[in-house]
């Protein structure tokens, strides 16, 4: 139904029926979601809506508790393989960064090449130092993260997990913990990396970022989704009651 | 004076016997360090079926005294006809106590690496160990060594116990003299002096090598409090999480 745009294009990212649950609680209900390649997806809703469980259930940090998530025509199940071909073609950022303090950004950026991907250290290096570059910040390659500014530290874990060449990049707010000076820095480089094609799901509250930089946006309140447009559409004309609500919220805010 | 002069008459014999004890002392941690760390990681195991056994063998450690274990391994074995020397019934109870400690120091260190640490090391791909070995322990032990420190001045202390089950350390060598020449006063204050000084050297040591900068891995910058609204309940340890 999503698809009438484009019906021939497969998925790259496909959520089917997902939900998530802890100790037995469920958060998300069943929710279903398309992402195409090279498309950006916000994840937008109100606090507690689910949009984290939901992103880290797409890379199997929170199992789901059932559905299933077919990346590029494969289905993740519980195997091992699978996970860890998930793992290496899906990229993650998390709002409080989570480098690794002792090691440098470069070892930061070169240790999952190294060690996942069993890439020989010297072409690893290299790999990092374009991945550093490619986010502006080749000079810091030899700074520890508790050096750099907290702008600097998401884009080093944003090179981070481009070092691994991923078909997916999921964003868990990755702004939120950054004053709007940093946070824009950052969200430059997210343009930037959805500008080159990259495939993005982006939780946010940057109603700009969404409507500008996102092809679709999501709105999830109670662990539904409950309205899903092209950004424009979403953002100017809202169609239910809920995500009026939060928009006109956070718009008044 | 007189003290003195009798000091320089035992002091031979007590560096014999403080050879002993530092060699006890170093078997001990030989073997009870990395069975620490191995009791560590069983402790913070997911499986249960891991973590039991080894929550319960360091619960024992802790909770029977070292003097008691001692006495077990060189009173009880035997009759299980099981027999070794002296030294070596010493260094096995101290290794087991040893392990006991340190394995919650360990397990402390491992669980002071934040969650998310961990979750990035899974959505980089990393195996369990590699996280492990990688990120996790590299961390652990810089908040690590300084309690380990100071147990290996108790332990260095507490190898005087294998004097019950006459191992010839130090404080043997100071209690055979003394049941010779009865001066119990300068024999005992000479081997506390020994132990002493040791015990200060190795504080020294580790406070120049650690000044007084309390070792906490998550620089501040690196990872922000987490804004005041957000309830993800991130006290959740990643081993909790999987427990469900
Ligand atoms: N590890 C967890 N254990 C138990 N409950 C959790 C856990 N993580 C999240 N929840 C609960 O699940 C619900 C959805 O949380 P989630 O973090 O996915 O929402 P969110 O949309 O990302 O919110 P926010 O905008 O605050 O980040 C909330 O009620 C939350 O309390
Ligand atoms: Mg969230």
């Amino acid at each position: 139904m999503k698809y009438d745009d484009h019906p021939v294009v497969r998925p790259l990212l496909a959520l089917d029926g997902v939900c998530v649950a802890y100790r037995h609680h469920e958060v998300v209900h069943d929710v279903s979601l398309e992402v195409a390649s090279g498309e950006v997806v916000a994840l937008i809703g109100p606090s507690g809506a689910g949009k984290s469980s939901l992103l880290r259930a797409i890379n199997f940090l929170e199992p789901p508790s059932k559905g299933r998530i077919v990346l590029d025509g494969a289905e993740v199940g519980g195997s091992r393989r699978s996970l860890d071909a998930l793992r290496r073609e899906v990229g993650m950022v998390f709002q409080n960064f989570n480098l690794f303090p002792h090691l440098t950004a470069l070892q930061n950026v070169m240790l999952a090449p190294v060690h996942t991907l069993g890439i020989p250290p010297a072409q690893a290096r290299e790999r990092a130092m374009q991945q550093l570059t490619h986010v502006g910040l080749a000079d810091h390659a030899h700074v520890k993260p508790g050096k750099c500014s907290g702008g600097q530290q998401q884009r080093i874990a944003i090179a981070r997990a481009l070092a691994m060449e991923p078909k997916v990049m999921l964003f868990d707010e990755p702004t939120s913990a950054l004053d709007p000076e940093l946070g824009a820095e950052v969200l430059a480089t997210m343009r930037a990396l959805a500008a080159e094609g990259m495939t993005m799901v982006v939780v946010t509250h940057e109603m700009h970022f969404a409507e500008d930089v996102a092809d679709r946006v999501v709105f999830m309140a109670d662990g539904r989704i409950v309205e899903e447009n092209a950004a424009g559409k979403l953002m100017r004309d809202p169609q239910h009651p809920r995500t009026q609500r939060f928009l006109n919220a956070v718009r008044n805010r | 004076m007189s003290m003195l002069n009798e000091w320089q008459d035992y002091l031979p014999d007590f560096l014999d016997g403080l050879v002993v004890t530092l060699q006890l002392t170093g078997v001990s941690l030989l073997l009870g360090l990395p069975l620490g760390l191995g009791l560590a990681l069983a402790m913070t195991a997911r499986r249960p079926a891991i973590r039991w056994p080894a929550t319960l063998l360091v619960e024992v450690g802790r909770g029977a005294p070292a003097l008691v274990v001692l006495y077990f391994v060189y009173y009880g074995l035997p009759q299980l006809s099981l027999t070794w020397s002296s030294f070596a019934c010493a260094a096995i109870a101290l290794a087991f106590t040893t392990s006991a400690y340190t394995a919650d120091i360990f397990r402390a260190g491992i669980s002071s690496i934040p969650v998310g640490h961990r979750e990035a090391c899974q959505a980089l791909g990393l195996s369990h160990a590699k996280e492990l070995r990688l990120v996790v322990l590299p961390q652990a032990i810089r908040v690590v060594i300084p309690p380990l420190v100071g147990f290996c001045i108790l332990l260095y202390q507490g190898t005087s116990l294998a004097f019950a089950v006459s191992v010839p350390e130090l404080l043997s060598r100071a209690y055979s003299q003394a049941s010779i020449t009865y001066q119990f006063t300068a024999t005992l204050t000479l081997a506390g002096l020994v132990y002493g000084a040791i015990s200060l050297a190795a504080v020294a040591l580790m406070r120049a090598r650690w000044p007084r900068r309390t070792p906490t891995i998550t620089a501040g910058a690196t990872r922000p409090p987490e804004p005041p609204t957000r309830t993800h309940p991130s006290w959740e340890t990643t081993s909790e999480r999987r427990e469900r």
